[in-house]
């Protein structure tokens, strides 16, 4: 199990190495400078610019550097907002980006899990054609239309919650963005428990479950739950880390100040170093809870063993 | 200056047509957009756009920060809150040179810093220097160009010294024409009386310093610093490059720039040439006042919330990016009896559709101008709460003057005769343009009226270039289509305004144009470097408010032309109307400037800007005005619901 761990830990470094190099590479071949406007500038201001950011150093002191920031993670400043560090940047975005997503997380996991649960248990039954009914609505409705017709209903027409802002966190502005990112998730979810539970009730350790007398709730929670939920897991590991990390569309649609819409805006002003801390952080955020999920795993199923 | 907001992306696009939806289920009876409750607190909820690039106002360049900066910084001069002409700020009054080439500010003497300290002559000589200096590298320092040797400064140059002390002079190495040009500023004086126009005795426009008669004396030789700008500048002149053998380069410095603190309340700027439009360009945030010794003790680190100190009528409390920057009203602004809001909260918001979501939800009061989009304009327009105006902004297309068919000045013509200015106008809720400034911004300015929409004309003149048939007529097969193309980059409306004008040219003239889409950073790129063929997408907002600063654009071959056009003819009317004291007289020289480049049709003016914003009418104080920068001292949230704003003045009917 440890030497599983440490193997894993240490492939990181490569996986990261990689993909710092190539985000890195695809900024250089992008035409255009954070410093590039509408407004032309002089030769003269430019090269002070230039000069100012390292810009007219070789190329490879600057990708030295980058990797070397990488390696004290400290990722420099960023080069459009004068004055804010990356990892300032990151710290104070991440938190937003998490707590919705943990929330988003946990309503598409309560809601994933009993809707797939209960449409299993009672399979072929309106219950179970409704939920599934919904789900693939769920699936079908990307988040960019979703967004804005709940603000169009709580937020404009009903006018029971902010159409968007952040006001912190517990505040009623998470509500319509966590709704708007879980749907998707719930309707995976579901489908993937109804699954999954359909395929562990007729196995054979059900009906010894069943035989040795034990209550049918007893049956569910405590012996099919186990083994219906695996194929969750594995979705939702990887959800979870994609989750925390940020959503653009969302934190744009909502307007939340997130790792999301600091990304999306840090292509558009090509921000080097906020670029790169980003993507580094949100590789790193992903390459971890993958080895998360592979832990729990040896716990959850006794099947593995590493 | 640059919008930086409203950068549509695909899904956004996507996002913003869904939400039309909600427009169309508000009754078309409503007299405002949304809900009209005035805010609790006596503080202003206002959308400044994209997250500012800085809260040092010496560092951003687009309007969403200047109007940021216009709460925590002050100027010497102010927007006028109705036609944003400068009024007096930091300074009480000032006096001007007989040709505009020297300015002498006498400041306020109860103005002072958020942390109590006085704001003197010393902070604005210290604060236009800093921003001059190649290591902050400011973007904007090229608008302190005019004063003398700042641009010297900026770009690193040097001076040139011989062994007996004695600095190389322009006069000797140009000829006498040149020289006789030279402003007041360049040439010695007897006294400062004579130099001034009569003014009241007891005010005096500073007195006789040694550094004032530095100013005065024949202008220095300036070199470009680096090795390789100065051998290109000393090739293009051999009598110099003869002069500087056996002599030293002296770095030009700080101390060197035009700027004098006379006494702690008087300021004596020098220019390089006459700018009567030096004035309007003194509220721009460049120029607005920064405390030293707050930036030297905290360095990059000073516009921390828990370190600034700050100039304005309201100081910064808090600053959460992305989201929102919290300001109140500041007790040591010099005016703070008659600031009437306890606080302004600007919203970092880039979204239109989420912008009118949230001010017709109540969220917000007021918000910046292009926030309502393009698509909700015929539902929006006849609402009170719309604030439209004719803005110190143009759109226009560039034409690549350097090669293939526009290198033709008929081809150009021809394009420009062939578009239908008055149908897109009609159709974009906005006012036609043929001429190079916008229409109706500059009261008195005899504007000329550039070709008007004759596609027979067009057709003839194409015909002319060569495109013809056998018989003479034109033949628009004969057209290189290949050559010319219409580039642009896909954001906001540009890619349906591209689509109109390539539909009027088919529909007029025939051509069939194709559209060539950039990425907007890629599109910037290959403008400047005159790499599209034909045709390409630009627009530009006034920084100050003169006609100037659009035929300023053409002043150069380089930088924001974008066109390969340049005649030094041009630059010299431009010059001899900024040293013309008779502001009409001058006016009418900086037409005939404009005229002559309309003959040279080196791009095709589209459109004078429409500001296109909200605020709720229990918001007083702001102006719909052709710069949308509102100073926020006068502006108040009116409880008395019958002293609203009902009506304001409606460029569109």
């Amino acid at each position: 199990m440890l030497r599983f761990i440490i193997r894993r830990v240490i492939i990181i470094i490569p996986m990261l190495f990689i993909i710092v190099s190539l985000t890195w590479g695809l900024i250089r071949l992008a035409p255009g400078n954070f410093y590039t406007g509408e407004k032309k500038l002089s030769p003269a201001i430019e090269q002070n610019l230039r000069e100012k950011y390292g810009l007219n150093k070789p190329w490879h002191t600057q990708y030295g550097k980058v990797l070397w920031n990488i390696i004290r993670f400290d990722f420099g400043s960023s080069l459009k907002y004068e004055g804010q560090s990356v990892n300032q940047i990151l710290w104070r975005a991440f938190p937003v980006s998490a707590a919705l997503g943990l929330c988003a997380y946990l309503l598409a996991l309560a809601v994933g899990i009993t809707t797939g649960t209960l449409a299993a248990l009672r399979q072929n039954s309106w219950l179970d054609y409704a939920s599934m009914a919904l789900a693939m609505i769920g699936i079908s409705i990307p988040n960019f239309v979703l967004g804005p017709l709940l603000v169009l209903v709580f937020g404009l027409t009903l006018f029971w919650l902010p159409p968007a802002l952040w006001n912190g966190f517990p505040s009623k502005s998470i509500i319509l963005p966590a709704i708007t990112l879980s749907a998707i998730y719930i309707a995976y979810i579901a489908r993937l428990t109804r699954s999954g539970m359909l395929e562990v009730m007729r196995s054979d350790y059900i009906r010894t479950a069943r035989a040795k007398g034990l209550s049918e709730s007893a049956v569910v929670t405590r012996h099919a739950l186990r083994g219906g939920l695996l194929p969750v897991l594995s979705f939702s590991g990887p959800a979870l880390a994609f989750l925390i990390t940020g959503t653009v569309v969302v934190e744009r649609v909502f307007a939340l100040p997130g790792l999301g819409n600091y990304f999306i805006n840090a292509c558009f002003n090509r921000d080097e170093p906020l670029i790169i801390g980003i993507v580094a952080f949100i590789a790193i955020a992903v390459l971890a809870f993958n080895l998360l999920v592979d832990i729990a795993y040896g716990f959850i199923d006794p099947r593995i063993r590493y | 200056m640059s919008h930086s907001s409203s950068r549509l992306t695909g899904f956004a696009r996507i996002f913003l047509l869904a939400i039309i939806a909600a427009g169309c289920a508000t009754s078309a009876k409503e007299t405002f957009f949304g809900k009209t409750k005035p805010p609790q607190a006596n503080v202003l909820r206002y959308v400044s756009g994209s997250e500012p690039e800085s809260l040092d106002p010496q560092i951003p360049t687009g309007q969403p920060e200047a109007r940021i900066c216009m709460a925590l910084y002050s100027g010497l001069t102010e927007y006028d809150p109705k036609t944003t002409a400068p009024i007096p700020e930091l300074a009480e009054r000032w006096e001007v040179n007989k040709d505009s080439s020297e300015f002498v500010f006498h400041l306020r003497q109860d103005a002072r810093f958020s942390n109590g300290d006085p704001i003197t002559a010393r902070d604005f000589v210290y604060t236009i220097r800093r921003g001059l200096s190649p290591e902050l590298a400011a973007r904007n320092a090229s608008l302190a160009y005019y004063i003398k040797y700042a641009e010297g400064y900026n770009e690193g140059g040097v001076f040139v010294r011989d062994a007996n002390g004695q600095f190389l002079l322009e006069k000797d190495f140009s000829d006498e024409a040149e020289q006789a040009k030279k402003p007041l500023s360049s040439k010695p004086v007897d006294s400062i009386a004579s130099e001034y126009p009569p003014i009241p005795e007891e005010k005096t426009p500073g007195t006789d310093t040694p550094f004032h008669r530095f100013m005065h004396s024949p202008d220095r030789v300036v070199l470009p610093g680096d090795e390789k700008g100065r051998k290109k500048a000393l090739d293009a002149n051999p009598k110099l490059k003869n002069a500087i053998a056996g002599k030293e380069f002296v770095p030009v410095k700080p101390g060197d720039v035009g700027l004098e603190a006379v006494d702690d309340y008087t300021l004596r700027i020098s220019l390089t040439q006459p700018a009567p439009f030096f004035i309007s360009l003194m509220p721009h945030q460049f120029f607005r006042v920064v405390h030293e010794k707050t930036i030297e003790q905290f360095g990059n680190a000073w516009t921390d919330p828990s370190n600034i100190v700050t100039s304005g009528p309201f100081k910064l409390q808090s600053h959460k990016p992305y989201d929102r920057i919290v300001t109140v009203r500041d007790p040591m602004y010099w005016d703070a009896a008659n600031v009437k809001l306890d606080g302004i909260t600007f919203f970092a918001l880039q979204d239109n559709a989420t912008i009118m979501n949230l001010y017709k939800a109540g969220e917000l009061d007021a918000m910046l101008n292009h926030s309502v989009p393009a698509a909700w304009l015929d539902e929006i327009s006849p609402m009170k709460d719309f604030m439209d105006a004719p803005e110190a902004a143009i759109d226009y297309f560039l034409f690549n003057t350097t090669k293939g068919p526009t290198s033709d000045v008929r081809v150009r013509k021809a394009l420009n005769m062939s578009i239908d200015k008055r149908a897109l106008a009609a159709w974009r809720h906005i006012k036609p343009l043929t001429a190079l400034t916008p229409e109706g911004i500059f009261p008195g300015y005899p504007q000329p009226k550039g070709d008007p929409f004759d596609p027979e004309k067009a057709k003839r003149l194409l015909a002319e270039a060569g495109y013809k048939d056998g018989s003479g007529k034109f033949d628009p097969k004969k057209f290189p289509s290949d050559q010319v193309e219409l580039t642009t980059n896909p954001d906001g409306n540009n890619l349906p305004v591209a689509e109109f004008i390539q539909a009027q040219w088919k529909q007029n003239i025939e051509l069939a144009i194709p559209i060539k889409i950039m990425e907007f950073k890629t599109f910037l790129v290959a403008q400047s470097k005159l790499d599209y063929k034909g045709i390409a997408r630009t627009g530009w907002i006034a920084d100050y408010m003169d006609p100037f600063n659009f035929l300023w654009l053409y002043y150069t071959p380089t930088g924001n032309n974008g066109t390969g056009w340049w005649d030094p003819k041009y630059v010299e009317i431009l010059d001899e109307a900024n040293r013309t004291i008779d502001p009409q007289k001058r006016y009418q020289l900086l037409a005939k400037a404009e005229a002559m480049a309309l003959e040279i049709q080196p791009c095709i003016p589209l459109t004078t800007g429409a500001t296109r914003w909200m605020k709720k009418p229990y918001v007083k104080g702001m102006y719909p005005n052709p710069q949308t920068m509102h100073a926020w001292k006068f502006v108040y949230i009116e409880r008395d619901s019958a002293k609203w704003d009902y009506s304001v003045p409606r460029m569109v009917g």
